[in-house]
């Protein structure tokens, strides 16, 4: 696979120079957020954005669309929280611990629902949920049941509460960054190009050789480990555990809007989206928030991206714009569904 | 199959987009709080997040009345410290995650002066969590369950009689006190998992264990639950002598429903909140006789600050107020009193302290009676038992305060 | 455990297999037609079932009588459905993105009916709601037998409908075979409007015989989607017969678990079933070939 900065008209200088301003000024939002209040929404924007990416190694790299990654992200908090509360481990060594445990379950579940396509591993992600939710209300006794559990803080009582967010939004930062280190390094692994062709044509892929299911079962388990980081993070920071919005379908519902928003295919796509909803739905709550209309835009915002703009807003917008740039480069990433409406929309204008 | 690269000229749009999104993000959101700064000096600013939406809509709903109405009370009364009291209310969608994100908006964005309680335990806990840290009183309507006097919060104060494990007090002592012969001997519970509603239940079950009735079903269901035949066809097949409801409102109509659909007859029915709520007899078909419900609060107690509470809410509702209005009431009286009493209303901690302080020294009238707390937040008062008597919900319970005879047994439903 | 005690959950979960049973009918027909994994298809019987209470409520009447106005209204609006959104997805990522479109739609559906009635938890008021029979010594609700009665009779007439008439030929040839149909000279775009519109009408009668006896609120819709989608899974996808008969088993397997379980235990029977057919039997138990591939 060719390197993108080897084609580009930009110099690689300029785009670490660019990488770099946005990761500064990223890095500088707590110093520059007004009060605590606006530090917190920071630090749900953060974790969206570890968590969209963390379901982008799923949804982008082969994609499956799994709506119940709110599975994942809830099994990392509550086994973050009963290591901590029922074993005594440190905080942040029971918040790794948990997702590697998660990682280790997402094996069978991944065998359970990658072996067959797309319509049952839908299923799967969103029954997974369901099923949690169960376990987590039922099983008092460990889980607390329907009130959830309360999550010791992993700083002292000196730290005060406008400090931990500042603490926590570096930490979900720099989780964030590290996946997308990792997905970067997959994207241009023999692993990435065996997963993309996986996406774009399946049987073609299994066809010319591509482990396809264990191939599609390594992002599987990696993503689920990520996933659970960020939910035992955000367990850590929140404080308390509610099963309803825990184990959520609305949450990995978010997820996925994040990441279709901002492209599946793109590195910071994820990223992007999760920076456009999260900002949305807090502007929304501010504007309307005394109803359920926020369900509403949701869905029409998820419906509106599905049937017009299937690669994402921001794909789109770029690809609108650069049609307006001389010399812009005609190449884009496109699926073999693509190429051929292109094509009979050509022959069609030819006759 | 086809590698292809993304065009650098895009990468590079979209790295700015970010950029300015997330610049965007920072400065409007400040201006959406900077708009309406915290009260100035001729108004105190109250701050309140509430259950508008959402499972807990309904008694969110009473809880904004009652505190509309005591604000609107005291404004017309000449305000607190001659300022005048405005609420500012957030709708947390009845979600934990959201119930402290509006608090900490509240205190940091909003500036408020004081904040008051939301509705249940599980929003309470959350909510008294970021008051506590940034070092403001809260008094709260609505989190009777033990798991909130048991967080160590100690800015914490519960404005009604007293905590839901001693709210079914009065009826464990009076079936105790039966006659051998007449005592219930079994007894089964299905409460719904919520720290409040199971309280109650389970309150009354481990005073009816002690004093020797069996418990022969003990079912608990989620809040979500909508089909209670199965746990109906439990109790009924169990043949307890009682049944007891820790109930909401909608679960506790159903759980009856589906007990009358499989003709189970006990011989006293207890059932938390829902019994209480005006549309009952007409959800379970009128046919309510002798059941039982707990209440901390009724239109006629005689307190004088009680009859002022009736008469200026049923002048500006044409209805009498419930048990969610009481409470809410009774937490700014609460609040006002302490405000009163060390003469300041501001957000910083020392003020806070004053006030916290006070609350833990002092006892307050209410419409519910005179309160006062234990070091915990706990009030230290006692709750009614009301029954229904011939389509009317009635105080049986304690003798003194009687409005009926307790029946005994119930008729069949 | 008491003998009678068995045989009411027994039939307690007979009454609840059969709407079980209609309803998963529907979502697997979808899956027949088009290949769609039809999430909004408990949110439309959640809808159904606040159109019966709003009816009753505004009219008086008994909440049967909406039936009349939501099974035509639902055929309506799932013809529609197929042809104006469905029908625009690309072909190549149509399974995964008509879930997203089929969950967004269950998303507005969800927040106009909270915005509308709010959160609030609803429940008809029955003059009969409390009437039973006996049978054995066990209870039967009346309502309950109604809703029962109200989804057999709806299962047979889809079933007479797919077996006897033209048009259930055609819909049949389209859910066998597409391209052999249109070869036939059957427009496959039509017949598969109208597969659609019968499947939401399932949801209609379901939500109105739901609403008789249950309390309704708008986000229950998740409730029902779980154990729908695993019914058609453990049928076999596409298989309606396949889905009716998992839905009884499963239906009655969940009444008599819920003895020694309880409530909340006893409904994870529909993913432990889920799992282990995909384990062990990924085509379902009553499918066809239709199954392997998706």
């Amino acid at each position: 696979m060719l390197s993108a900065s080897s084609h580009g008209r930009t110099p690689a200088a300029i785009r670490l120079v660019a990488a770099v301003v946005l990761l500064g000024l990223v890095l500088a939002f707590p110093a520059l957020a007004p009060d605590p209040f606006i530090l917190s929404v920071g630090v749900v924007i953060a974790s969206y954005a570890a968590l969209a990416v963390a379901w982008n190694f799923v949804g982008g790299l082969t994609g499956y669309i799994s709506l119940g990654h709110a599975a994942y992200s809830g099994l990392g908090g509550y086994g973050t929280a009963l290591l901590i509360t029922e074993a005594g481990v440190n905080p942040w060594v029971s918040m790794v611990v948990a997702a590697l445990l998660v990682g280790a379950a997402a094996v069978p579940i991944g065998i359970a629902s990658l072996r067959v396509r797309g319509a049952s591993f839908v299923i799967v992600s969103i029954a997974l949920v369901l099923i949690l939710l169960l376990v987590a209300q039922s099983w008092a006794g460990v889980t607390g049941g329907s009130n959830g559990l309360r999550v010791p803080r992993p700083f002292g009582t000196d730290v005060l509460r406008p400090e931990q967010h500042e603490r926590f939004f570096y930490l979900f930062v720099a989780l964030t960054l590290v996946a997308l280190v990792l997905w970067w390094l997959i994207d241009r692994s023999r692993l990435g190009t065996g997963l993309k062709a996986i996406r774009e044509d399946e049987d073609k892929a299994q066809a010319l050789g591509v482990p396809t299911f264990a191939y599609k079962l390594v992002v599987f388990v990696v993503s689920a480990f990520f996933t659970a980081m960020a939910g035992g993070m955000y367990a850590l920071w929140f404080g308390s555990l509610d099963p309803i919005f825990q184990f959520s379908i609305l949450t990995g519902s978010y997820l996925v809007l994040m990441s279709l928003l901002g492209g599946v295919r793109s590195l910071l796509g994820p990223v992007v989206g999760a920076v456009i909803v999260g900002y949305a739905v807090e502007f929304f709550k501010n504007q309307y928030g005394d109803t359920q209309l926020h369900l509403v835009a949701l869905g029409l915002l998820l419906a509106l991206v599905v049937l017009f703009m299937p690669d994402g807003v921001i794909p789109w917008l770029t690809s609108q714009l650069d049609r307006f740039r001389p010399g812009g480069t005609s190449i884009r990433e496109v699926d073999a569904a693509q190429l051929a409406e292109e094509r009979k929309a050509l022959e069609e204008a030819k006759r | 199959m086809r590698f292809t690269t993304i065009p650098t000229a895009s990468k590079r749009s979209r790295a700015t987009l970010a950029a300015t999104a997330a610049l965007a993000l920072a400065s409007t959101l400040a201006a959406c709080g900077a708009a309406e700064e915290g009260g100035g000096d001729d108004e105190i600013v109250i701050g309140i997040s509430l259950p508008l939406t959402g499972d807990f809509s309904e008694p969110g709903k009473g809880i904004q009345r009652g505190y509309e109405a005591w604000a609107e009370y005291v404004n017309a009364n000449g305000g607190l410290l001659g300022r005048d009291v405005r609420l500012e209310m957030l709708d947390d969608q009845s979600s934990a995650e959201r119930v402290a994100a509006d608090y900490e908006k509240l205190i940091n964005q909003e500036q408020v002066d004081l904040v008051v309680g939301p509705f249940s335990t599980r929003l309470v806990i959350p909510a008294a969590q970021v008051a506590q840290d940034y070092g403001y009183l809260f008094v709260e309507p609505a989190g009777a369950a033990p798991e909130v006097f048991e967080e160590g919060f100690e800015n914490l104060f519960y404005a009604a009689p007293a905590v839901a494990d001693d709210h079914y007090k009065l009826l464990a002592e009076h079936i105790l006190s039966m006659p051998e012969s007449e005592r219930p001997k079994t007894a089964a519970y299905a409460s719904m998992d919520d720290p409040f509603a199971q309280g109650t239940a389970y309150g009354l079950k481990d005073a009816l264990e002690e004093g020797g009735v069996k418990t022969v079903v003990d079912e608990v269901y989620p809040p979500n639950t909508t089909d209670f035949s199965s746990i109906a066809a439990k109790v009924a097949d169990s043949k307890a002598d009682i049944v007891v409801g820790g109930s909401q409102y909608q679960d506790g109509v159903n759980l009856i429903v589906a007990l009358q659909q499989l003709n189970y007859q006990p011989k006293l029915a207890a059932f938390s909140t829902a019994p209480t709520e005006t549309e009952f007899a007409e959800a379970i078909g009128d046919k309510t006789q002798g059941i039982i419900a707990p209440t901390g609060y009724t239109t006629k107690a005689d307190y004088p600050e009680n009859q002022e509470f009736v008469k200026f809410y049923e002048e500006k509702h044409g209805e009498a107020p419930g048990e969610d209005e009481a409470n809410a009431w009774t937490t700014g009286q609460v609040v006002a009193a302490a405000v009163e009493a060390v003469e300041c209303a501001e957000p910083d901690p020392e003020c806070q302290s004053q006030l916290i302080d006070w609350l833990r020294e002092n006892e307050v009238d209410t419409v519910v009676g005179p309160l006062s707390w234990d070091d915990k937040g706990r009030p230290q008062s006692a709750h009614m038992i009301q029954q229904w008597v011939d389509g009317e919900i009635k105080i049986v319970l304690p003798k003194d305060q009687a409005e009926a005879e307790f029946i005994f047994p119930k008729p069949a439903w | 455990m008491s003998l009678s005690l068995l045989l009411q959950s027994l039939i307690l979960g007979l009454l609840l297999g059969g709407l079980y049973a209609l309803l998963a009918a529907g979502l697997t027909l979808y899956f027949g037609v088009m290949r769609v994994v039809m999430i909004a298809h408990s949110a439309f019987l959640i809808l159904a079932a606040y159109l019966a209470w709003f009816f009753t409520k505004q009219t008086g009447l008994d909440p049967l009588l909406s039936l009349f106005i939501t099974v035509p209204l639902f055929f309506a609006a799932g013809y529609v459905m197929q042809r104006a959104l469905l029908s625009r997805l690309r072909p190549a990522t149509l399974t995964m993105m008509s879930v997203l479109l089929t969950f967004a739609i269950a998303l507005v559906i969800e927040g106009g009916l909270g915005y509308l009635f709010s959160g609030t938890q609803r429940r008809i008021q029955l003059g009969y709601s409390g009437a039973s029979l006996e049978l054995w010594g066990a209870r039967i609700a009346v309502v309950k037998l109604i809703a029962f009665g109200l989804a057999a009779i709806s299962l047979l007439a889809l079933f007479l409908l797919l077996k006897k008439t033209r048009f259930g030929q055609a819909l049949r040839a389209t859910i066998q075979h597409r391209e052999a149909a249109q070869l036939l000279g059957i427009d496959t775009d039509r017949i598969a409007g109208f597969g659609f519109g019968l499947g939401l009408a399932t949801a209609a009668v379901g939500g109105t015989a739901l609403a008789l006896d249950a309390t309704i609120y708008p986000s229950l819709h998740w409730h029902w989607i779980g154990p729908l989608m695993a019914i058609i899974v453990i049928g076999g996808l596409g298989s309606i017969p396949g889905a009716a008969i998992a839905a009884m088993i499963l239906g009655v397997t969940q009444a008599l678990l819920q003895i020694p379980m309880g409530t909340t235990w006893a409904q994870t029977v529909f993913y432990v079933a889920l799992f282990a057919t995909l384990m062990f039997r990924p085509q379902g138990f009553f499918g066809g070939r239709l199954a392997q591939r998706f």
